[in-house]
C-alpha cells in the first residue's frame, strides 16, 4: 500500500502550507530523511525530510498551491504499487500521518501561551448565520448584528451577502471600464496570494482591525553617536570581526528604554494586558518574498556586542531562508528600519499582540540651531507606533524620549 | 409626562399599556367591554376550558384502561358545571388584568372610542361622554368574526365563535361552516360532548394552512368521534325557519338540519366606527397599515394586534403590542415574525412553527424532512395517546431547521422547543447532541430532528 505524505503542521497556528519546490520527481527513489520538498509557511521556508523510504509515486499538491496541514501532498511506495482506492484518508489515519510527518520537523512550542495568542473578540452569531457567512466567505467581524446584544442573525448575513455582491458588481464594472481604457495597452499579472504573502496580508489586516494604533514621531540628534559608532566599530572590527552599526545602538537604546517603561513591553490579549519581564526583541528583515521578523530572545541580557552579533546572525539566516519558526515567535517589541531606503518618518504597523513597534528612518545631515549658532548635525527620524488600548500618548511619548536621550547621550547606554 | 392612549384592552392593547406605563408614560386605556379582549372573554381562554372539560370527560370514559374502576354508565356532563368552570376562569383572568392596570397606574375608561382628530378621542360610555387627549395613540381595536353575506349572525341559529361557547345546553346537532382552526376546535369540543357535528369546508382539507398529512390525522380522529366532514364543499343556503342548510360538492346538493350553525370562516379587523378616516391613517379592509415598528403613517399613532391584519394570534398581538409601546417610548425595536408558533387545540392537538413542508418545498425546492411517530414514543404509550407524529423540516444546504409540525399529545406545549430552535436560528448539527429528557414526549422532536440527517435511534 502506498504511503501518504501529508503537509506537516509547523506550530499550532499554522493554517496553510505551500510546497515551494519539489526536489524529487515522480519515479525518483527517496531514502528516509532525504529532502523531498521545501515547504513554505508562516514566514518560514523549511526543508521537508521524507518520513520513509520509497519511490515517489505521485505528487498531489503542485508547487505554489497552498493546502491545510494534514492534506496529502504526495505518495511514496514501491515502484510497482498503484496509488488509489486509498485516496480518502480517515481522520484517525490522518492524525497518525500528521504525527509521523511532524517527526521530521522541529515541533515548535509557542513562546506566548496559546491562550494569549488569539486576539479575536467573541462574535455573537446564530448557527445558521455562521454557516452562511462561512459559505459566502464573509468575515463575521465585518457584519453588523441586529439581534439581541448585537447577535448576527440570518437576515444580517443575507444583507451582507447582498451588499457584497452589489459592491462586487460595482467593482467589476470599474474593472471593465479600466480594461476598456487600457485595452491591449497594459498586461495584468494575477498572482495568487499564498504562503508568506497570505500570512503577512492577514496579520497586517488583523493588526489594523484589532488594535487602536497610532504613531508618534520624534527626531534624535545622533551626531555624537555617529562619531562614537565609528570609533567603536573600528575596535570591534579588529577584536571581534563584527561591524557595529547604528541599528545595533538603536536596538540597545530600545532594550534599555523598554526596561524603564515596562508598559511598552507588553501585549493586549483578550481584555488583559500582559506585561513582560523579559525583552524578546523582534528585528524586521525585508526579503524578496516578504517580511520576516527574527527574534532576539532575552535581549535585556545582551551587551551591545551580543546584540550586534545576534542581529547579523539572524538577519543572515533569514536571508538564506534558514530561520526556524521558533526563531520568529514570542517577540515583545519590534524594530523596523527603512533608513537604507532613504525613508524618514513612517507609520509602522504593530506586530500583534505587541504594544509597540519602532520605525527607524535614515540619518540626514541637517542644519540645527545650537543656541544662536547654526550647526550641521546628524538627525535620525524615529516613528513609534503604539496601541492606545494599552497606554496613552504621554507615557508613549516618554518612552520615545528615553530612546532619544540614550541616542543623544550614547555613553548613557554603557552606564 | 407624555400622555399615551391605548384603544382596546385585548392582548395587544393591555400589554402595550403596561409596557408604556412601565417606561414612564401616563397611560389611558379605552375598552368598550371587558378587559382581556376576545382572547380572555370569547376566545383562547374559555375555549380551552371547554376543551379541557371535553377531554376530561373522554379520559374518564376510558379510565378503565388505566386499571381504575368506576361505574362508567353513571358518568355524565353537567353543562352548567362546564360553563361555571369556564366562566370562573374567565372572571379570574379578567380581574387579573384589572389588577395589572391598577398596579401600573393605567387609567381604564369603559366605552367606545372614536377619533375626533389625531390627538383627541371621544369615549362614549354608559350614559356619559368623555374626551381624552393624547400625545401618542396605540390602536388595538382587534377583529370580529366574518359573517356570510346571505346569512348574517342572528345569535339564535346562525352564531359566531363568541356565542357558540355559551349555549344554554349541549346542542344535539351543530353545523360548522369553515374547517379552519376555530371550526376544528369546536368540532373537537362538541363532538366529545355528544353533539352530532357536521363540518363544511371549501378547501380540499381541514386546516388549509397546515400540511395535508397533519390535517389528515385530525380528520380521521374527528371522524372517529362521529363528525361528518365535507371538504371541497360550499354552502349554498341557510334556511333559518327550517333550521336547514344546503351545501354542494361534486356529489351534488346536500341538505342538513342542525340546532345551530357556527360560521367560522375567518376574522376581520375592526376598522369601522373608530374615526380612522377623520385622522388620515392609512388602512384597507385588511387592516391598518404599519411599518416594522408598528407605526402608522402618522408617526405618533401606532397600531397592533388583529387590527393590522397579518397573523391573528394572541401571542403575535403580545409581541406587536410590546414593539409598538417600546418604540413609542423611544426604543429602536422592530417586529420579528420568524418564529411564531401556531397552536390548534383539537384532539389530537396540532402545532407548528416556521414553514410547513408544503411552504418549504415551494421556497427551497429540495428539502429534508424527518418524521417520528408517537407510536414509537414510550411516554405516549403510557399516556395511551399514540396518535400523531413530529415532523422536522430542514433546508438542504446548511441543514437549517426551518419548520417543525406536531400532531399528537401535548403538541401545543411541545412546540415550545421548536420555537426556541427557530428563534435561535439553529442548524441540525448544533441540536444533534442535545440531550432530550427520558421518558418524555419531547424525545420525539429530537428523534425527528435526527432522522432529517438519517441518525434517528428509535424508529
Amino acid at each position: 500500500m502506498a504511503t501518504e505524505v501529508v503537509m506537516p503542521k509547523l506550530g499550532l497556528s499554522m493554517k496553510e502550507g505551500t510546497v515551494s519546490v519539489w526536489n524529487k520527481r515522480v519515479g525518483d527513489f527517496v531514502s528516509k530523511g532525504e529532502i523531498i520538498a521545501n515547504i513554505n509557511s508562516e514566514k518560514i521556508e523549511m526543508e521537508y525530510e521524507s518520513p520513509i523510504e520509497g519511490t515517489l509515486l505521485e505528487i498531489i499538491v503542485p508547487e505554489g498551491q497552498g493546502v491545510s496541514p494534514g492534506t496529502v501532498i504526495c505518495y511514496l511506495g514501491n515502484p510497482d504499487e498503484k496509488v488509489g482506492g486509498n485516496a480518502k484518508t480517515s481522520p484517525n489515519l490522518l492524525a497518525q500521518k500528521e504525527e509521523a510527518a511532524a517527526v521530521s520537523v522541529v515541533e515548535v512550542e509557542p513562546v506566548i501561551p496559546s491562550n494569549i495568542q488569539s486576539n479575536k473578540r467573541e462574535i455573537k452569531i446564530s448557527p445558521i448565520a455562521r454557516k452562511m457567512a462561512e459559505a459566502a466567505g464573509l468575515d463575521t467581524e465585518m457584519i453588523q448584528g441586529t439581534g439581541p446584544q448585537g447577535r448576527i442573525t440570518k437576515e444580517d448575513v443575507e444583507q451582507a451577502i447582498a451588499g457584497q455582491s452589489s459592491s462586487e458588481s460595482s467593482s467589476k464594472l470599474e474593472e471593465e471600464m479600466k480594461q476598456r481604457v487600457n485595452q491591449d495597452v497594459e498586461q495584468v499579472d494575477r498572482i495568487p496570494v499564498s504562503g508568506i504573502r497570505k500570512v503577512i496580508a492577514s496579520r497586517m489586516q488583523d493588526s489594523l482591525r484589532h488594535s487602536a494604533q497610532l504613531t508618534l514621531t520624534m527626531k534624535a540628534d545622533v551626531t555624537d553617536l555617529v562619531v562614537l559608532q565609528k570609533q567603536m566599530s573600528e575596535v570591534a572590527q579588529k577584536q571581534y570581526e563584527v561591524k557595529l552599526t547604528l541599528t545595533d545602538f538603536v536596538a540597545r537604546a530600545v532594550v534599555l528604554s523598554l526596561q524603564k517603561h515596562k508598559s511598552m513591553n507588553s501585549a493586549y490579549v483578550e481584555d488583559q494586558i500582559h506585561v513582560f519581564g523579559h525583552v524578546h526583541l523582534g528585528m524586521a528583515v525585508a526579503l524578496d518574498k516578504g517580511l520576516v521578523v527574527p527574534v532576539i530572545r532575552h535581549a535585556q541580557n545582551c551587551s551591545l556586542m551580543d546584540l550586534s552579533n545576534k542581529i547579523k546572525l539572524l538577519a543572515g539566516r533569514a536571508r538564506q531562508g534558514q530561520l526556524g519558526s521558533e526563531e520568529m515567535q514570542g517577540s515583545t517589541f519590534t524594530i523596523t528600519n527603512l533608513g537604507a531606503y532613504g525613508i524618514e518618518h513612517f507609520t509602522p504597523v504593530l506586530n500583534l499582540p505587541e504594544t509597540g513597534i519602532l520605525g527607524v528612518g535614515t540619518v540626514q545631515d541637517t542644519p540645527v540651531y545650537k543656541g544662536e549658532e547654526l550647526q550641521k548635525r546628524s538627525i535620525l527620524p524615529l516613528s513609534l507606533t503604539f496601541d492606545h488600548r494599552v497606554l496613552d500618548g504621554a507615557p508613549a511619548a516618554e518612552f520615545l524620549r528615553t530612546i532619544k536621550q540614550h541616542l543623544e547621550e550614547p555613553f548613557s547606554m554603557f552606564l | 409626562m407624555t400622555a399615551l392612549t391605548v384603544i382596546g384592552g385585548g392582548p395587544a392593547g393591555y400589554v402595550a399599556a403596561i409596557i408604556a406605563a412601565q417606561r414612564g408614560k401616563q397611560v389611558t386605556l379605552i375598552e368598550q367591554k371587558d378587559l382581556g379582549g376576545i382572547c380572555l372573554n370569547e376566545g383562547c381562554m374559555p375555549t380551552k376550558s371547554l376543551l379541557e372539560s371535553a377531554e376530561m370527560f373522554e379520559k374518564v370514559k376510558h379510565v378503565e384502561q388505566f386499571g381504575i374502576q368506576i361505574p362508567v354508565n353513571e358518568i355524565g356532563i353537567s353543562w352548567s358545571g362546564v360553563q361555571g368552570y369556564k366562566n370562573g376562569i374567565v372572571k379570574k383572568l379578567v380581574q387579573g388584568i384589572g389588577y395589572l392596570m391598577k398596579k401600573n397606574k393605567i387609567k381604564v375608561i369603559k366605552g367606545k372610542a372614536s377619533f375626533l382628530d389625531a390627538h383627541r378621542i371621544q369615549v362614549d360610555g354608559a350614559g356619559k361622554q368623555e374626551m381624552v387627549e393624547a400625545d401618542q395613540v396605540i390602536i388595538a381595536s382587534g377583529s370580529g368574526p366574518v359573517s356570510l353575506p346571505f346569512a348574517p349572525f342572528d345569535g339564535e341559529w346562525v352564531i359566531h365563535s363568541g356565542q357558540v361557547m355559551s349555549l344554554p345546553s349541549i346542542p344535539s346537532s351543530l353545523l360548522i361552516v369553515g374547517g379552519g382552526v376555530i371550526g376544528c376546535e369546536f368540532a373537537s369540543i362538541y363532538s366529545r360532548m355528544g353533539t352530532k357535528v357536521t363540518m363544511v369546508e371549501m378547501a380540499d382539507q381541514l386546516l388549509p394552512g397546515e400540511d395535508a398529512d397533519m390535517a389528515a390525522v385530525l380528520h380521521k380522529e374527528l371522524e372517529k368521534a362521529n363528525v361528518q366532514i365535507y371538504t371541497s364543499t360550499s354552502l349554498k343556503n341557510l334556511n333559518a325557519k327550517e333550521k336547514k342548510a344546503v351545501f354542494e360538492n361534486k356529489d351534488g346538493l346536500h341538505e342538513q338540519r342542525a340546532d345551530y350553525v357556527l360560521v367560522s370562516i375567518g376574522r376581520k379587523p375592526r376598522i369601522t366606527e373608530i374615526g380612522l378616516e377623520k385622522i388620515g391613517v392609512l388602512f384597507s379592509k385588511q387592516g391598518i397599515q404599519v411599518n416594522e415598528h408598528m407605526q402608522t403613517n402618522i408617526p405618533h399613532i401606532y397600531a397592533c394586534g388583529d387590527i393590522v391584519g397579518g397573523i391573528q394570534l394572541a401571542h403575535v398581538a403580545f409581541h406587536e403590542g410590546t414593539i409598538a409601546a417600546s418604540h413609542a417610548c423611544g426604543q429602536d425595536v422592530k417586529v420579528n415574525y420568524r418564529a411564531v408558533p401556531r397552536c390548534i387545540y383539537t384532539s389530537p392537538e396540532i402545532a407548528g412553527v416556521g414553514m410547513t413542508e408544503k411552504q418549504a418545498r415551494e421556497h427551497y425546492g429540495d428539502i429534508r424532512v424527518g418524521e417520528f411517530p408517537f407510536a414509537a414514543n414510550g411516554k405516549a404509550l403510557i399516556l395511551n395517546e399514540q396518535i400523531g407524529k413530529v415532523k422536522v423540516i430542514v433546508e438542504p444546504q446548511f441543514n437549517e431547521i426551518i419548520g417543525i409540525s406536531i400532531v399528537g399529545p401535548r403538541a401545543t406545549e411541545l412546540i415550545g422547543q421548536g420555537t426556541v430552535m427557530l428563534h435561535a436560528e439553529m442548524t441540525v448539527d448544533v441540536m444533534e447532541n442535545f440531550i432530550a429528557a427520558h421518558p418524555t414526549l419531547s424525545e420525539a422532536i429530537h428523534e425527528a430532528l435526527l432522522s432529517t440527517v438519517g441518525h434517528a435511534v428509535h424508529s
